[in-house]
């Protein structure tokens, strides 16, 4: 039995249908990759495995360590061990970075505010956080700003990327993470994902291009268009989406980034 | 009648004052006989404010001298003015402030012993022909303290005045009178708490600010009656020439609490800073009135309403920008933030906008009312911070950017044990 998997799920929106029934196994130590045009429903399977409130499951399974984990709430499928990197990190104003992953990291020991032993030290989490900053490129300045206030687009995701590493997850989905990157932040933030690579964690990288495949090399590359999975394979797949687009499925520029380059 | 002629006599006569200040007790009392309640269905101002159960002849007068202000001490202060009800106050201040000339003592004290200062200044910024209950305020004011700091003196540690009720029944009416010398620096805070928690008062906790050419302070006004207290209080600011002021108020207490927060940028240059946090919670409401009114020119004011409320609780804000016709080169930013609890909870907001100078930089104004944003809530959730925890942090972050202006730490820490009681 895989380690995570998706059964036929099925998912609307304001009671439209996005998902309309897509299967999906990641075992720990894989490393797959959902690759689809806009539209496909990419960002609805992602924000729907960890349980976001606008997205109402039509029907179908998502199990992870025995567990349908679509029955239970948010915080109790982080508990369990999934992280979602958000597309779009959302600034919080009044809550510091370093109060946010303090309590994330507390919460996730089981620390409720009255056995002290359960909550991390100070001196560890200094310690923690120190390591995986540097790798991250982030100085210290930003553990007193406010979650994501004034945050660059590079800023926000390798936060995102900094909290992943210090929450430890065994199955983490990378949503479009790469989407409006330099390139030095796509190396930043792949080089803390290939760290972390390993036989503890599934990863499913949604995005629209390959760029960010260049830097984690996926096991298995599925296309979804329209809300359903139409070709799985391995990383050659990404290759061939490079060169051919999302053209065979929909009519939408072959290749709009390389095709404005042209020019 | 608990309010009568005697019984202004009668106070004025406890506090020992002199004629000139019974005198004008006695006048302000005849305004009072002379005008009858807010009509709030008539009188703009008053519209949205319930004072359907309130009875003025419930309450006594003044309360009797019955005991001294609760035992304690501030650390890192400049000087405390410590008051309960119409009892003796307990004051001290650092040696060295007292040789530069600041005072801090009872308003009622600093009339005899300042008479030129007070006259000049007491009731000319809140005047008692405002309404009913400023009529009654400058007849009744017992309690309060007169603040003074000479031109050119710095004070580094904050100022406070604590003053509380002295027991039920009775009209609690205290008044701060604060004067900042040219080139002044200070902050002042400025506490109304109550003895009992349940007891039942009319209550008025009001400020008059003066602040002189390029005076800089800071004053914060923390609200904390009972919730049985009928609260109906003013503050006004007046600046002059490059004057700066940053003012925090803070309510908490009071069954109906309205504040009228008024700021006159008289002087050309003159800024003001206004920030609000309230908490609602039972069956609470909150009626605000806020001014930002720019007189003069190249003038600057930023206000911030913040307040969260749950159970049934209430509030009112509006808030008046003013842009008189000398103001030009003017800037103004106006913004009221109400975070709903509970289904029940229910704010309103009003910004007005009276532009008579259109020479202005920036005029602002926004308002927001809503529940904790789910998207927030959410992006806490899903880094496995449970759904309670994940409400009060966000409520308290929501908070905190009023809540970090409290100067003194004592008073932020127990302002912020009462918000988190509040949101469990």
């Amino acid at each position: 039995m895989p380690d995570f998997e998706i059964k036929d799920l099925r998912v609307s929106v304001e009671g439209r249908e996005i998902l309309k029934g897509v299967s999906l196994a990641v075992n720990k130590g894989e490393v797959h990759a959902v690759m689809g045009p806009n539209g496909s429903g990419k960002s609805t399977l992602s924000h729907t495995l960890m349980g976001h409130p606008n997205y109402k499951v039509v029907g179908g399974q998502v199990l992870f360590k025995g567990k349908d984990v679509l029955t239970l709430p948010t915080e109790q499928r982080a508990k369990l061990g999934m992280f979602l990197a958000l597309q779009y990190p959302v600034v919080v104003p009044g809550i510091t970075m370093s109060n946010f992953l303090r309590t994330a990291i507390n919460a996730k020991r089981g620390f409720d505010g009255k056995d002290k032993s359960k909550a991390i030290s100070v001196k560890e989490f200094r310690a923690l956080l120190k390591n995986e900053m540097s790798v991250l490129r982030m100085d210290d300045s930003f553990l007193s700003r406010y979650v994501n206030e004034g945050f660059s687009g590079g800023e926000k995701k390798r936060a995102e990327i900094l909290q992943m590493a210090v929450l430890k997850p065994e199955m983490a989905i990378l949503d479009e993470t790469d989407s409006g990157l330099d390139i030095d932040s796509i190396k930043f933030v792949s080089d803390a994902v290939n760290k972390m690579r390993g036989p503890e964690l599934g990863v499913l990288i949604i995005t629209h291009y390959t760029r960010v495949l260049k830097f984690i090399k996926p096991d298995y590359v599925h296309v979804l268009v329209n809300g359903e999975f139409v070709r799985s394979g391995g990383a050659e797949l990404a290759d061939w989406l490079e060169a051919k687009g999302y053209s065979e499925w929909v009519k939408e520029p072959a290749k709009a980034p390389a095709a404005l380059e042209a020019k | 009648m608990a309010f009568t002629k005697a019984a202004v006599e009668e106070l004025s006569a406890l506090h020992g004052e002199p004629e000139w200040l019974r005198a004008r007790r006695l006048d302000a009392f005849g305004v009072f006989e002379g005008m009858s309640l807010p009509d709030t269905r008539r009188n703009e101002d008053w519209k949205q404010v319930d004072l359907k159960a309130l009875n003025l002849e419930a309450y006594a007068a003044f309360q009797q001298p019955n005991g001294l202000a609760p035992a304690g001490t501030l650390e890192n202060v400049g000087a405390t003015l410590r008051q309960r009800g119409t009892s003796p106050a307990v004051a001290s201040i650092a040696p060295d402030l007292a040789r530069r000339g600041v005072i801090l003592m009872p308003l009622a004290a600093a009339a005899s012993a300042y008479p030129e200062l007070v006259q000049r200044y007491l009731f000319s910024a809140v005047k008692p022909e405002r309404d009913k209950f400023a009529a009654l305020h400058a007849a009744l004011f017992s309690g309060g303290s007169f603040l003074y700091v000479p031109d050119g003196v710095t004070v580094e540690q904050p100022l406070v005045s604590q003053f509380w009720s002295g027991g039920p029944g009775a009209a609690v009416l205290p008044h701060s009178l604060v004067v900042a010398g040219k080139g002044s620096r200070f902050q002042f805070v400025d506490q109304f708490l109550s003895s009992d928690r349940q007891e039942a008062t009319l209550a008025s906790g009001s400020s008059e600010v003066f602040l002189e050419e390029g005076a800089e302070v800071g004053y914060v006004a923390l609200q904390h009656w009972s919730v049985k207290t009928w609260q109906f209080a003013n503050q006004r600011f007046h600046l002059g020439r490059d004057a700066r002021l940053r003012m925090v108020d803070v309510a908490l207490g009071a069954h109906l609490a309205r504040l009228r927060v008024e700021a006159i940028l008289e002087g050309p240059g003159s800024s003001a800073d206004m920030k609000g946090l309230f908490f609602g919670t039972g069956e609470q409401a909150f009626d605000f009135r806020t001014l930002q009114d720019h007189v003069g020119p190249h003038t600057t004011s930023d206000l911030l309403f913040k307040g969260a409320l749950r159970d049934q609780a209430k509030s009112v804000y509006v808030g008046v920008v003013r842009v008189e016709a000398a103001a030009r080169g003017s800037s103004s930013n106006q913004a009221n933030r109400n975070l709903l609890l509970s289904e029940k909870a229910k704010a309103t907001s009003e910004p007005i906008l009276e532009i008579l100078n259109n020479d202005i930089l920036r005029c602002s104004h926004g308002a927001t009312v809503g529940p904790v944003d789910p998207e927030h809530l959410f992006y806490l959730e899903s880094r496995g911070i449970p759904h309670p925890v994940a409400e009060r942090m966000l409520v308290q972050g929501f908070l905190g950017e009023v809540l970090d202006r409290i100067p003194v730490p004592l008073v932020r820490d127990a302002v912020e044990q009462e918000l988190a009681a509040r949101i469990e």
